[in-house]
C-alpha cells in the first residue's frame, strides 16, 4: 500500500510540473461580427486600445491587422484582426499575458466598449 | 502516517498551482491613464504630412522609427538609452578590484568567473542597465493620439520596471515640436 502511495505521488507531482512547464499553446481568438465598414471598425478600435494605454507596435490599415502591448508585468500583448467589406466587420481578437494565452472571455469588455463605441447596442 | 506523501502534495501542490492560474478576469488597461495632454484635434495638415513631421520630432530625440501605417496614420517608434553607472544598482554581489571583477548569485541565475587585468573598476561599465521606450502615434483624421510605456531592462536581459508612461509632459513636448514644425519644411 505504500510503495502505491509513492507511485501515485510520482505521478501526480510529474503531472504538475509539466503542466506548468509545457509549451503555452496559441491564444484562442475571440471574434464578432459588426454591421460597421471595416476601416471605421480598425480606427475606433485602435483607439479604444490606445486610451487604455496600449502602444501599437505594428500595424497594417490594408490588411486590417494590428499589434499592441501594454507595460504592465509580466507583459500583454493584443493581436487584432478586422476583415470584411460594406457595412459588415469580421473582428478577431487574442491576447496573451506573459507570453501565455489569455481566456477568450478576458476580451468581452474590450469588445463590448468597442461596439458601443461603434453606436451599436446589444 | 501512511498517508503523509498526499498530505504534503496538497500543501506544497496547491501553492504551485495557484501561482500557474493567477490570470486577469479582463484586461488589464494602464494605470496611470494616459494624460489628457496625450490626445489633440488634428489641425488642417494631411495624414501623412502629420506622420513626417511626428517622425522627425521623434527622431529629433533619438527615437528610432519601427513601423508606419499611412492608413491608420501610425508611427512606433523606440529608444533604448544606456543608464551609465547603474550596473553596481541591479547587480548588487558584483564586486570589482584593481586586477579585475568577480561575481556570483544575482537575479536571473548564477554566473561565475574571473577576469585579470587592470582597469578593473570598469568592471560595471558594460553591466549598466538599459531604459527602453517605446511611442506609439496615431494621426487619425479628425484626433491625433500618443502612447508611450518605459522599461527598465539590465544587462541580462531581466526587466526591472515596466510601465506605462503616457505622461504629459513627454506628449506637450512631442505636440509642440510637431506643430512648430512648418509643413513645408517636413515634406522636404
Amino acid at each position: 500500500m505504500k510503495r502505491h502511495l509513492w507511485v501515485l505521488t510520482a505521478v501526480l507531482m510529474s503531472l504538475w510540473l509539466s503542466g506548468c512547464a509545457t509549451t503555452a499553446p496559441p491564444a484562442e481568438p475571440r471574434e464578432l461580427i459588426f454591421e460597421t465598414p471595416p476601416e471605421l471598425t480598425l480606427e475606433t478600435a485602435v483607439a479604444l486600445l490606445m486610451e487604455r494605454g496600449y502602444v501599437i507596435r505594428h500595424a497594417d490599415g490594408e490588411l486590417g491587422r494590428v499589434e499592441a502591448v501594454l507595460a504592465r508585468w509580466p507583459g500583454y500583448n493584443v493581436q487584432l484582426s478586422v476583415q470584411g467589406e460594406d457595412d459588415t466587420s469580421r473582428v478577431s481578437v487574442s491576447a496573451t499575458r506573459g507570453g501565455r494565452p489569455l481566456a477568450p472571455q478576458t476580451l468581452d469588455p474590450l469588445l463590448v466598449d468597442l461596439r458601443s463605441r461603434l453606436g451599436l447596442f446589444l | 502516517m501512511r498517508h503523509w506523501p498526499l498530505s504534503l502534495l496538497l500543501v506544497l501542490g496547491l501553492p504551485v498551482l495557484a501561482g500557474c492560474q493567477t490570470s486577469p478576469s479582463v484586461l488589464p488597461v494602464a494605470e496611470p491613464a494616459p494624460s489628457a495632454e496625450c490626445r489633440w484635434s488634428s489641425d488642417t495638415a494631411s495624414v501623412r504630412d502629420r506622420m513626417r513631421r511626428a517622425m522627425e520630432a521623434l527622431e529629433a530625440e533619438g527615437f528610432t522609427v519601427r513601423d508606419t501605417d499611412p492608413v491608420l496614420g501610425l508611427v512606433s517608434a523606440e529608444r533604448a538609452r544606456i543608464l551609465h553607472g547603474s550596473g553596481d544598482l541591479y547587480d548588487p554581489w558584483e564586486r570589482t578590484s584593481l586586477f579585475g571583477g568577480y561575481g556570483f548569485g544575482g537575479r536571473g541565475g548564477f554566473s561565475s568567473g574571473i577576469s585579470v587585468g587592470l582597469g578593473g573598476g570598469y568592471g560595471s561599465v558594460s553591466r549598466d542597465a538599459t531604459r527602453l521606450e517605446r511611442v506609439s502615434l496615431v494621426a487619425a483624421a479628425e484626433e491625433t493620439r500618443v502612447s508611450r510605456d518605459s522599461q527598465l531592462i539590465d544587462w541580462r536581459g531581466e526587466v526591472h520596471e515596466t510601465r506605462s508612461a503616457s505622461d504629459a509632459d513627454f506628449c506637450r513636448r512631442l505636440r509642440e515640436a510637431m506643430q512648430a514644425m512648418p509643413a513645408e519644411e517636413a515634406s522636404s
